[in-house]
């Protein structure tokens, strides 16, 4: 097979828009102002993905630090359908998680899945992340509305993976869906 | 040369100072010393101070004061070659260089000899091509200072221009005897050799060339044209042997360049050798098998199975690739038929593998994921080229559906919706591929561009100012930076809205910039001197000569002529304001939201002014503080929109924006049609000839011209008495060009000739009714035909069918135009034009309300006289 181009690329106020037109099409969730506002603010850990010079996926995360534990949120990581299966969710995968390795302080990274979403489940396990929890209505205007947190630690040993899980609020709309 | 008033030893080291400060652009400091100088009774009335004074004064944007002091310098010492030259300087300052070279040469007068006013002289001659006079002054300077080398090639350069070639030469050979080149790389030196062997071709001297081409050669740092030019001399010696061989290696440096193709070909003799052809074209390949362009070529020649070989490798490779203007790339292409079909079979086939297999074919590998994507956008153009706007929209949705962050999308969904003429969904696309990515300038100005096709003038500055220059208006900061694309759309923009003074005020800002280029030349005439950069001096003196037969400019100097004779017909009132268009044809209501629309226009308008305002003022602070900045020439009459309009000789500012399309495009038809409706609104029988008799040879049987011709002989048949000489003239041109035929033949013969064409069936027909009432009907029939198989059948044409019908060209027939608008409608589903409004409007002045309101530069000028 002919191999394309993998890339990722920073998110400006240039391109934007760009983003909020891909979530549009891959989520089933709309996100606020807000989230696009604070995209912006995070510097590598929200990142577009080109596949042949064209933006077809992104990854957003942000610092997590309830608790006085710090932990990665992966808010979106997703792409158009025609591009899955090529390998692009791992690049954007392996780039969060090089952060969190570069970092060297952070504790776990950690996500919401719709309960039903096996494909993303499957992919993430590949990573070594790790169903948690399992959070009761966590969606407001989807079915089902149930979703599991995964998750990954870094730290050793760190086996109070349940009590930090549960400190993420249900009303944290961001999630991530990668069917 | 002394001056008669020679000052006393400390005023003359005064007076040095000043020149010194000039040079040196201290202006402040030369004053002072000016000063110190005419302060001293004695001295108050010193001509040659004075003049300095005038002349630094004048660097310091004083322009009044400065031609108080030189003026009065002048008259306290008439014999002062220095005065003289000052006064040039100053009037050279204002672009006023005739009167400039009058003043330098009462300057030689009293210092013949001196070299800088020799120098200054020559430079204002060749900028006003003075050329003998150039010359002459250039042949002084070379006897004054035969040891410099721009002495001997400016000698030259005057002879060249002047086309004497055996001259020029020998001045430059005698030049070049004299001059040892440095052993390596000596760049002037080599582009004085190329110049020497420019002017030999130019005077026909092939073999000639190519001799002092290999005898040269060593000292020629410049080798691609070294090889191009001799490859090009042997063509033209008949050694195409030679050519061939050089060709080929050119081809082996660069496999890109089409010029090179085309000179193997011919030197090879292969136009009408398909199959040698062929395998030329294939062993290059096999020698650069990533190279384009040999890849590209054959299509144009190739047939059959080969052209389908071809084109499948050449497809499928920018598909794979991803390469946006791929279609561009093969629409020459698409002249033929038969070969459009082999194209939109394959790419559709392409698609349906792709989506059941991933392959372009039962061969061959799965391709990556944005193949299928650009197949669509492939198809997506081929259809909009064919003008199968559904067709075309089918599949640019597709590939939004597929990827919806491919801009191109966007953009080429916006072309479809242009064509098929809904310019307002065409906008809004091009608006939404603009916010996908707002540092993309490229599509900032399409999209711009697209707001001025939908006359939102506001928006597209708007919509500019993402890229322009901050702290001034868009629209400033554009016209500064001599951004004509936008100021031409801007004038046609304004022009539909019926905004004739501010359309002219875009057509003037853009003549000036023409004129500023040929100002801008001015520095060349010094520096290509030094740089030796002949060849291309050489080139930019002959571009400036034909600049203005740039399209930028006969765009909108022929719309700055239709507005001008629109307004020559039709004058605006007092009452009149230069912006509302159609108000009579709105009820009371709509007037009154009209009127409250205009009111919040003109405060937002005043509001904007009063910023522009306060930014002026800032700007002007600046200025001053750079106060010491020379002057950049002198300050142009400000264009006022309003006082544009309202000119009082609107047909002798057309004649300003018509000579240069009568000296430089006299092969384009409408200059001739332009300059026939301006004169005959003068009532210049001649010059109405003269329009008529450039316009036969140009394009007879354009139709705009068409009703020029007849118009031209009713109006002499009306004319009555003609005197002499001017009769037998007359007479004697009309024999020949309309050989005694009546203007009802003359009509026949051309609708007969021209049947097939939408634009002369229209132009046909106004002419058929105008000259007999009785036969409208046939008229009618005849300009609104739709028939497929017509040529022209386009949405502008039939716009203007419309707009005929509607003015009355073809009599009254308000019923007629709303069913023909029907018709339209029913072709160009989406055309806006077309669109007619419900409740359906009584009068036919509402169909198309703004068009009755166009331009009629033919129509009206008929109307007037019939």
């Amino acid at each position: 097979m002919t191999k394309g181009r993998t890339e990722l690329g920073d998110i400006t106020p240039h391109n934007i828009k760009q983003l909020k037109r891909l979530n549009q099409v891959v989520f089933p969730v709309t996100y606020n102002d807000k989230f696009y506002k604070d995209v912006l603010e995070v510097g590598e850990l929200a990142k577009l993905a080109y596949y042949n010079d064209i933006v077809i996926g992104a990854v957003c995360c942000r610092i997590d630090t309830s608790e006085n534990v710090r932990r990665l949120y992966i808010m979106t990581l997703g792409c158009l359908a025609p591009y899955r299966r090529l390998g692009i969710g791992t690049v954007m995968l392996e780039h969060v998680l090089n952060i969190c390795e570069k970092d060297g302080n952070i504790d776990n990274v950690f996500l919401h899945v719709q309960v039903n979403n096996e494909g993303a489940i499957k992919f993430y396990e590949k990573f070594g992340f790790k169903i948690v929890e399992e959070k009761k209505n966590y969606y407001k205007r989807i079915e089902p509305a149930d979703a599991y947190v995964l998750q990954k630690s870094f730290k050793e040993g760190s086996t109070d993976e349940r009590k930090t899980a549960s400190e993420t609020s249900s009303e944290d709309t961001t999630d991530k869906i990668m069917s | 040369m002394p001056s008669k008033n020679p000052l006393p030893p400390k005023e003359n080291a005064f007076f040095k100072r000043i020149l010194k400060c000039y040079e040196q652009k201290h202006y402040k400091s030369g004053l002072k010393f000016a000063k110190q100088i005419l302060s001293n009774p004695k001295f108050a009335e010193h001509g040659e101070t004075l003049a300095m004074k005038g002349l630094t004064l004048n660097c310091l944007g004083r322009k009044e004061e400065a031609y108080d002091f030189v003026r009065r310098g002048l008259r306290n010492d008439l014999t002062s070659h220095v005065c003289w030259h000052v006064y040039g300087l100053l009037q050279r300052s204002d672009r006023k260089y005739d009167e400039a070279i009058k003043c330098y040469r009462n300057a030689l007068k009293w210092d013949k000899d001196n070299l800088q006013i020799l120098r200054d002289l020559s430079l204002l001659q060749i900028q006003m091509r003075d050329l003998e006079g150039y010359r002459e002054t250039r042949y002084q300077l070379l006897a004054l200072r035969p040891g410099q080398r721009a002495s001997w090639i400016g000698y030259a350069m005057a002879y060249h221009l002047l086309k004497d070639y055996d001259m020029c030469l020998k001045i430059l050979e005698e030049f070049r005897k004299t001059q040892t080149p440095k052993p390596v790389y000596d760049y002037e030196h080599s582009e004085l050799l190329l110049y020497q062997n420019m002017v030999m071709q130019e005077a026909g001297m092939n073999q000639e060339a190519i001799e002092h081409l290999k005898t040269f050669d060593k000292q020629i740092v410049d080798r691609l044209y070294v090889q191009e030019t001799t490859a090009h001399l042997y063509m033209f010696l008949g050694q195409p042997e030679k050519a061939a061989e050089i060709y080929r290696e050119l081809l082996s440096r660069n496999p890109e360049n089409w010029n090179y193709y085309k000179g193997y070909e011919k030197a090879l003799f292969l136009e009408d050798k398909p199959d040698e052809r062929m395998k030329m074209y294939r062993s290059i390949m096999e020698q650069f098998p990533r190279a384009t362009m040999p890849k590209r070529l054959p299509l144009d020649f190739a047939t059959d199975d080969v052209f389908r070989d071809l084109i499948d490798d050449y497809l499928k490779k920018s598909l794979r690739k991803g390469v946006p203007p791929s279609f561009v790339s093969i629409k020459s292409v698409y002249k033929d038929p038969v070969k459009v079909k082999v194209i939109e079979d394959l790419v559709l086939s392409y698609v349906d593998n792709l989506i059941k297999t991933g392959k372009f074919d039962s061969k061959g590998e799965v391709e990556p994921a944005t193949s299928l994507l650009w197949a669509y956008y492939y198809l997506a153009q081929h259809f909009d080229y064919l003008k199968n706007i559904e067709k075309a929209l089918e599949y640019v949705n597709l590939g939004i559906e597929h990827t919806p962050l491919l801009i191109e999308l966007y953009v080429l969904k916006a072309k479809i919706y242009k064509h098929a003429g809904d310019m307002d969904e065409a906008v809004r696309l091009m608006d939404e591929a603009q916010s996908l990515d707002t540092a993309d300038r490229y599509i900032n100005c399409k999209c711009a561009k697209y707001m001025l096709r939908a006359n939102l003038i506001q928006e597209a500055a708007e919509m500019c100012s993402k890229f322009t220059r901050e702290g001034v208006s868009a629209v400033e900061n554009l016209n500064e930076m001599q951004c004509m694309w936008f100021q031409t759309e801007c004038s046609f923009a304004y022009k539909r809205l019926g905004k004739w003074g501010e359309a002219l005020k875009k057509c003037h800002e853009i003549d000036r910039h023409f004129t500023e280029i040929i100002e801008d030349q001015f520095d060349f005439h010094t520096y290509c001197m030094r740089k030796m950069t002949l060849r291309s001096y050489v080139g930019l003196l002959r571009l400036e000569d034909s600049l203005r037969s740039h399209p930028f400019y006969s765009k909108i100097a022929i719309l700055a002529l239709e507005i001008y004779l629109h307004l020559y017909d039709h004058p605006l009132t007092d009452t009149d304001h230069d912006s509302d268009v159609n108000s009579e044809n709105l009820s009371p209501s709509e007037l009154k939201k009209m009127k409250r629309k205009q009111r919040k226009a003109q405060k937002k308008a005043e509001l904007e002014k009063e910023k522009l305002k306060a930014e002026q003022e800032k700007r002007d602070q600046n200025k001053n503080k750079a106060a010491d900045g020379e002057m950049d020439g002198p300050k142009e009459e400000e264009l006022i929109p309003d006082k544009l309009a309202r000119t009082e000789d609107p047909l002798e500012q057309a004649i300003h924006f018509l000579k240069p399309l009568q000296m430089l495009t006299s092969k384009c038809i409408v200059t001739h049609v332009m300059a026939y409706e301006i004169y005959s609104r003068k009532g210049k029988l001649l010059l109405m000839l003269q329009s008529i008799k450039r316009g036969v040879v140009a394009d007879r049987n354009n139709p705009q011209f068409h009703i020029c011709l007849i118009h031209f002989l009713q109006y002499v048949k009306d004319k009555g008495e003609i005197t002499e000489p001017a009769k037998s003239v007359i007479n004697l041109e009309m024999k020949n060009i309309y050989q005694g035929k009546t203007a009802l033949q003359l009509n026949e013969e051309f609708l007969a000739a021209n049947s097939d064409s939408l634009e002369h069936r229209l132009a046909g027909a106004r002419m058929m009714y105008k000259l007999d009432r009785s036969r409208q009907e046939e008229a009618m029939s005849l300009a609104t035909s739709l028939d497929s198989k017509l040529k022209g059948l386009t949405i502008q044409n039939c716009i203007e069918v419309l707009e005929a019908l509607c003015r009355g060209d073809l009599g009254k027939c308000e019923q007629e135009a709303l069913e023909y608008q029907a018709r339209c409608h029913k072709i160009f589903p989406h055309a806006t034009a077309f669109i007619i409004p419900t409740p359906a409007p009584a009068n036919c002045g509402s169909v198309e309300c703004a068009s009755t309101e166009q331009i009629l530069v033919n129509g009206s000028a008929l109307k007037n006289e019939s």
